[in-house]
């Protein structure tokens, strides 16, 4: 199992700003999982398409082929905007 | 006092300028900034604006710009607080301050960090408007950052 953590307007999409995924033969890879968000809710799986969504493996950005272990926590990050 | 302090209380300018300070005589420049919630922006009237961040990664990536900041100029404090939470128009957001011995290093320092703030950090702000929608809502938005917010890192990169 790994938590999903959704920030800004993608916690909107969804009723809730976390997830949890179970990790099996399909579901290896932080691709597979926004894969997997996308087949259940497409609205927000459509969100986490877009280019400038960055995502976040134990708070650090990596891609999408990047692996995941159990409890691990990966982040689905929107363009931000500080200051 | 550490470096990064990410938050929902206010801050004090002076109090900030006193810490910045103390024990440096050397410091002969000491640049501060703050960042205020404006009342009007791009022509929309602001209700209040929400700060939501990503605990521990902020801190970490607030705390990369600051040894990228110490590294190219000479600095001898630095200190970054940001708001989180809900905010209303002239609250304080954002304080950077910066301690140098001379005031080149300290202006290109505060505004690097502040540039690298706006483009880096993991904080997104949702703005709600007093205009209101047809069920007398007020309308919000989550708000994109701007191309001369990037326009202004990209010139760091040399």
């Amino acid at each position: 199992m790994i938590k999903v953590l959704l920030f800004g307007r993608l916690g909107e999409l969804h009723s809730s700003s976390s997830l949890d995924i179970k990790l099996d033969d399909s579901i290896k890879t932080a691709g597979d999982v926004r894969k997997k968000i996308a087949t259940d809710f497409p609205d927000l799986g459509r969100a986490l398409d877009e280019p400038q969504t960055l995502v976040a493996l134990n708070q650090e950005i990596v891609d999408l082929s990047q692996g995941l272990a159990n409890g691990d926590e990966l982040a689905f990050l929107p363009p931000v905007t500080g200051g | 006092m550490t470096e990064v302090l990410v938050c929902t209380e206010d801050f004090d300018l002076g109090e900030e300028y006193q810490n910045l300070c103390a024990g440096l005589p050397g410091a002969g420049a000491v640049v501060t900034f703050v960042g205020r919630v404006r009342d009007l922006n791009e022509g929309n009237e602001v209700a209040t604006l929400e700060l939501q961040h990503y605990p521990g990664m902020t801190e970490k990536l607030i705390q990369e710009i600051l040894e990228q900041a110490k590294q190219r100029w000479l600095v001898d404090r630095v200190r970054v607080i940001h708001r989180v939470g809900q905010l209303q128009p002239t609250d304080q957001i954002v304080f950077v301050g910066v301690a140098s011995a001379h005031r080149k290093e300290a202006f290109a320092a505060a505004e690097f960090i502040m540039d690298y703030l706006k483009t880096k950090a993991t904080f997104w702000k949702k703005e709600s408007r007093r205009d209101q929608d047809d069920k007398g809502k007020n309308q919000s938005e989550w708000l994109e950052m701007k191309g001369s917010d990037i326009a202004s890192a990209e010139r760091w990169k040399n």
